[in-house]
């Protein structure tokens, strides 16, 4: 299960509602006037917000981890 | 024929020696004639010391498996090549060979390190430039000659690390990846999938699995 869900910057975020309109399972939303992940179960971690966002006030990092079933000597 | 003081003087390296070094510089250098289209020496080999271009030109690359080439430096009267593994101790990092005609002077690496040998904190930063600079050169190569998605597969390799470790686990975003690897966000997303239908990684979420590192290692 998807724990983490893209990181939104209050202060970079102009309220342009780009992400709500390119997100396509619906989790973002605009509330008071700033974009918040709103249904982060629908999150899907697609990263369409973060590439839509001209303000870079959304970012979607990525852990990078060995797996348990590929660990070798 | 020995080299001569005044062009040895003129080389950057010299400039500055007094008669006694230079002296001994000059007795050291040994004179190499190149045809058009002979090799110096191949990268990779040991280093054998600095080299003078004295006439002609010479070229400097880096070759791929596939034997493709990226040229480095075009190396001219005046110029020096191979000062990176003099002072690093390391192998060639490029190989070279003649354009045309060309006479070089090679200066013995034990001569050039002689004249730095009693100021240890000069060879220390020498030896950290050139890493820097051997560092540099395979960042081209990587360039030149991997495929992004190759380039992203060495830097899963690189970064990947066990969740439970002592490591902090990296978190890089798609737009952080395509920057080390000198590509495009769009390219990286579709690089991952590339990785992912190979059976190399696996995506979950916010998460990027190294689940063969074998396979990983075939494919950078």
């Amino acid at each position: 299960m998807n724990t983490e869900v893209p990181k939104i910057d209050p202060e970079k975020c102009t309220g342009c509602g780009d992400c709500v309109g390119e997100c396509p399972t619906g989790a973002v939303e605009l509330v008071e006037g700033k974009a918040l992940i709103a249904r982060p179960d629908d999150c899907s971690y697609c990263t369409d917000c973060e590439s839509i966002c001209l303000f870079e006030a959304i970012q979607c990092p990525y852990e990078i981890i060995l797996a348990e079933e590929n660990r070798t000597s | 024929m020995p080299a001569s003081t005044d062009f040895l003087k003129s080389i950057l390296y010299f400039s500055g020696l007094g008669a006694r070094e230079m002296e001994r510089v000059r007795k050291e250098a040994v004179e190499l004639s190149f045809e058009g289209g002979e090799i110096l020496f191949l990268e990779g080999e040991t280093c054998r010391g600095l080299y003078l271009v004295y006439s002609g030109r010479i070229r400097i690359f880096k070759s791929s498996p596939e034997g493709r080439e990226q040229v480095l430096m075009i190396a001219k009267r005046g110029d020096s090549f191979n000062d990176v593994p003099v002072f690093d101790g390391g192998p060639n990092p490029a190989s070279s060979s003649a354009l045309e005609p060309s006479v070089v002077y090679l200066i013995p690496k034990e001569a050039l390190l002689a004249l730095v040998g009693d100021c240890p904190a000069a060879l220390a930063i020498l030896k950290v430039f050139s890493a820097r600079l051997r560092h540099l050169t395979s960042v081209v190569e990587d360039l030149s000659f991997r495929s992004v998605v190759s380039r992203m597969a060495r830097l899963l390799l690189d970064l990947s690390v066990v969740k439970e470790g002592t490591a902090p686990v990296p978190r890089l975003t798609q737009d952080e990846m395509a920057a080390r690897v000198g590509s495009v966000r769009d390219v990286i997303g579709r690089a991952l999938k590339t990785l992912e239908a190979a059976g190399a990684i696996r995506l979950e979420g916010h998460r990027i699995y190294v689940v063969d590192s074998e396979k990983l290692k075939k494919m950078a």
